[in-house]
């Protein structure tokens, strides 16, 4: 059985990395009494993994975990031992338990919906090019690899993206082949513009996947 | 903008943004409003060094106790951070709640190493706080305490308390006694003295230091009228059991130094090592009963979920029940998968029983610190050790399937010559041996052994505080001898450092207070984190003390008079002087004093009522 657990991250932990959270939650497990299944072999750890890894500095309400467990337990139990666990600004904000046989939340991953606020005196003409930008078919952006940069069209990678006042709000692809990050897209519409990238205050509001009808819907309720 | 987005802002561009970011899971929030008395604890160096402290573990938990006291936490920014702070007027704050430290009542600021002094200046004027005790009219109180609180000498105009000894009962007393000034009404004035009254409390300011014409120190009396006692006792907890201990501990996000369960099992070493301060500093002995160890254990593992526990002390060999001990934590969680790691393991009882326990949950580098090369030498700093000790303890843990020794050395003790240094050469070639003496189908693959050479500090409240430090050039051509008398022998490594720092830190261990002046100085001049090989900058300390007209050598190589009133006289670290005497006149004899575990050695404890038993 695997506890699925979606949870907050709160702007005052904004900075932990990626890595930093892994051995974060290695601890966390530990202290939530919960019957943590190990891992086999030389160097045992909790059996654990992530939905998508979050760039430092960004805050979400969708970060998931899911752990898997040796022994069977209520999905209530669950919740309030992965409660007491964590700091208040890594909030749990839903729990489901799954069969193992369910798919692991990285690969069920194929968008994410965004909250981009912009701050400094470009941000205006930076939000009159999404218009323009939703017009064109292709943005030829460089986007950092592993191995270096490679030319990418950004354009069908960014699927919805609507202004307001203070910023956008943004439905990107984010799969292992295609995918763009807000940061990434704030630069080529400020290039557009003419103008340097504002301050831009980024926030994941949900992960989403397809159910078999191929349908999209919110990562928890695949 | 409040001042916490304010700080947000800059996170952006600091390295390890999570040193400032607070909100670590066990971390203390209470409301500001709901309690009586706001302390800051400040450790002056980074986040990591700071959070694999204990003693700063003990006094949080031991503070936010108190339902009338909120303790919060605050470190010293690193350059970049300190840098983008004065540049946007943001003052040192604390993590918890993000307050500025200047609105606490209490800064409490723990002194474990000289050369982080010129960090609590800049800490002071980050947080806007006068640098100078006198020129304070509102504000904290600023309190310093730890080992080098004993002779807090070179710090005293920048400090108002200085507590000496253990902090568990005194720190809180510090407490009431700044409530009870609250509510008098009386100036600011009136708490110091109020304070002096303290056990273990001294207050600098209260007392006039008189010098000779050769530069010494004539006397140091207490003020007419101020009711300061002319000699101050360290404040001593006679019972560990019963002592508060924390039962939660506080996990941070990034990797720090020591990230693990620290459980103190014992305080206090009986051995009498000359060089050692802290052997001489923490005494007496104090043992917590394995039962409170392994209460105290199964709370920390819940509360916190590390996979690891040290078991701390000074020398955690002599624990008087070891083996059950090591015995019943690895029985006990191992099947959580929780580590037990006994550190500073003295080389004449590591029990092979406990190694083979340790060994049954992780394998680590085998670390002994036989401290001198040669067996006089050795008996000169009274560590009784003996070669064949050292020979049968890596023979045990080669044979045990060790492979990695590291051997700790001082270069420059008294009475050292190279003889003594070449001798360190001859035990590596010796523990080389060890090793291939174990059959190769025995023992582990890839014989590591790395020997470190510090440079020795002669510390105050230590039988070696008359001791000159060996000179600058003499350190080096030994430094050089030993290298490349290692460097024959295949599968060692040396590790060893410029004399520079250990030099400046010589002078402020056995300094006065005419070097608050110099280390003023040398702050102003931009020294920050001296301990940070990168960033110490040994010309300007050359320079603030010429600046000062201050000469070092008086500080750090004179070799010192047996008469000669030392600036530290009136601080009573619990060992006498005279014992101090006995000893220093035993190491010109090469004489060696016996553990004070088989008789008593007179060293002054028994003056605590109840200190020995």
């Amino acid at each position: 059985m695997r506890a699925m657990i979606r949870f907050g991250k709160q702007p005052r932990l904004r900075f932990i990395s990626h890595l930093d959270l892994q051995r974060f939650f290695q601890r966390a497990v530990n202290r939530t009494g919960l019957p943590i299944a190990w891992s086999q072999g030389f160097n045992p750890h909790p059996v654990m993994s992530f939905g998508s890894a979050l760039a430092l500095g960004w805050t979400s309400e969708y970060e998931i975990i899911d752990i898997k467990l040796s022994a069977p337990m209520g999905r209530k139990r669950t919740e309030d031992a992965i409660r007491a666990a964590l700091p208040e600004d890594l909030p749990v904000l839903e729990v489901r338990m799954v069969d193992d046989r369910h798919a692991a939340p990285m690969a069920l991953v194929k968008m994410a919906d965004y909250r981009v606020d912009l701050e400094g005196e470009s941000a205006p003409a930076v939000l009159e090019q999404i218009p323009a930008f939703m017009a064109r078919e292709t943005v030829t952006a460089m986007k950092k690899t592993k191995s270096g940069e490679k030319e990418i069209n950004a354009r069908p990678m960014v699927i919805e993206l609507t202004p307001d006042d203070t910023g956008f709000n943004a439905r990107l692809m984010l799969t292992e082949r295609e995918s763009i990050k807000p940061d990434l897209l704030v630069a080529l519409l400020a290039e557009m513009a003419g103008v340097e990238p504002p301050e831009a205050r980024i926030h994941r509001l949900m992960l989403l996947g397809e159910d078999a009808e191929g349908r999209l819907r919110p990562l928890m309720e695949l | 903008m409040s001042l916490s987005d304010r700080i947000e802002k800059l996170l952006m561009s600091v390295q390890k943004p999570v040193r400032y970011m607070g909100g670590e899971f066990n971390a203390v929030m209470k409301d500001a409003d709901a309690v009586d008395v706001r302390y800051a604890f400040l450790f002056p160096d980074t986040y990591e060094v700071g959070m694999s402290h204990l003693g700063m573990k003990i006094l949080y938990h031991a503070i936010n106790a108190r339902d009338d006291c909120w303790c919060e936490r605050a470190f010293s920014p690193w350059v970049d951070m300190a840098e983008l702070m004065r540049r946007d007027n943001i003052p040192l704050f604390s993590l918890e709640s993000r307050t500025p430290v200047k609105e606490f009542d209490l800064l409490g600021i723990t002194l474990q190493y000289e050369m982080s002094f010129t960090n609590i200046l800049e800490a002071l004027d980050l947080a806007g706080i006068p640098l100078r005790s006198a020129e304070r009219t509102e504000g904290p109180f600023v309190i310093v305490g730890g080992p080098c609180a004993f002779n807090p000498e070179p710090l005293v105009p920048f400090v108002d308390l200085v507590a000496l000894g253990d902090g568990e009962e005194e720190t809180l007393q510090t407490i009431d006694v700044y409530q009870q000034w609250k509510v008098s009404g009386l100036p600011r004035s009136e708490y110091l003295k109020m304070a002096a009254k303290i056990p273990g409390i001294y207050v600098p300011s209260l007392y006039d230091v008189a010098y000779n014409d050769d530069g010494t120190v004539r006397s140091v009396t207490p003020k007419p009228g101020s009711g300061a006692p002319e000699v101050v006792m360290k404040a001593m907890v006679k019972d560990l059991d019963s002592a508060v201990y924390p039962e939660k501990l506080i996990v941070p996000y990034g990797e720090i130094v020591h990230n693990r369960i620290m459980l103190e099992i014992f305080r206090g070493c009986t051995r009498g090592c000359r060089f050692c301060q802290a052997g001489m500093i923490y005494r007496p002995v104090r043992e917590r009963s394995i039962e409170r160890l392994m209460a105290l254990a199964e709370k920390l593992v819940s509360s916190t979920g590390y996979d690891e526990i040290s078991l701390m002390s000074l020398s955690s060999g002599d624990y008087s029940c070891l083996p059950e001990l090591a015995h019943r934590m690895v029985e006990k969680f191992a099947a959580k998968r929780v580590r037990i790691a006994l550190p500073s393991q003295r080389i004449d009882n590591v029990l092979t029983d406990t190694l083979k326990e340790t060994q049954k949950v992780k394998k680590t580098a085998l670390t002994l610190a036989p401290e001198a090369g040669t067996q006089r030498l050795r008996d000169v700093i009274n560590k009784g050790v003996t070669e064949a000790d050292l020979m049968r303890s890596v023979t045990d843990a080669f044979d045990q399937g060790w492979s990695a020794v590291k051997l700790y050395f001082m270069l420059g003790l008294p009475t050292e010559t190279d003889e003594d240094v070449l001798g360190i050469a001859d035990l590596a070639e010796k523990v080389r041996k060890c090793y291939f003496s174990i059959p190769k189908e025995r023992r582990a693959p890839g014989l590591r052994i790395t020997v470190s050479a510090s440079v020795f500090v002669p510390k105050n409240d230590t039988p070696f505080q008359w001791s000159p430090q060996l000179d600058y050039d003499t350190v080096v051509h030994r430094q050089q001898l030993l290298r490349q008398a290692l460097s024959r022998l295949k599968g060692v490594d040396f590790k060893y450092h410029a004399p520079d720092i250990s030099y400046i830190e010589a002078v402020f261990a056995r300094g006065d207070r005419r070097l608050g002046e110099a280390l003023e100085r040398a702050w102003r001049l931009g020294c920050r984190f001296d301990g940070w090989s990168d960033q110490f900058k040994y010309d300007m300390w050359l320079q603030a003390f010429a600046d000062e007209g201050l000469d070092p050598d008086f500080y750090a190589t004179r070799e010192r008079p047996l008469d000669e009133v030392f600036p530290w006289d009136h601080l009573d670290c619990g060992v006498t002087k005279q014992y101090f005497l006995r000893e220093w006149a035993k190491a010109q004899r090469a004489e060696c004093t016996h553990d004070c575990r088989k008789g008593c050695t007179g060293c002054g404890m028994k003056r605590y009522e109840g200190a020995c038993v």
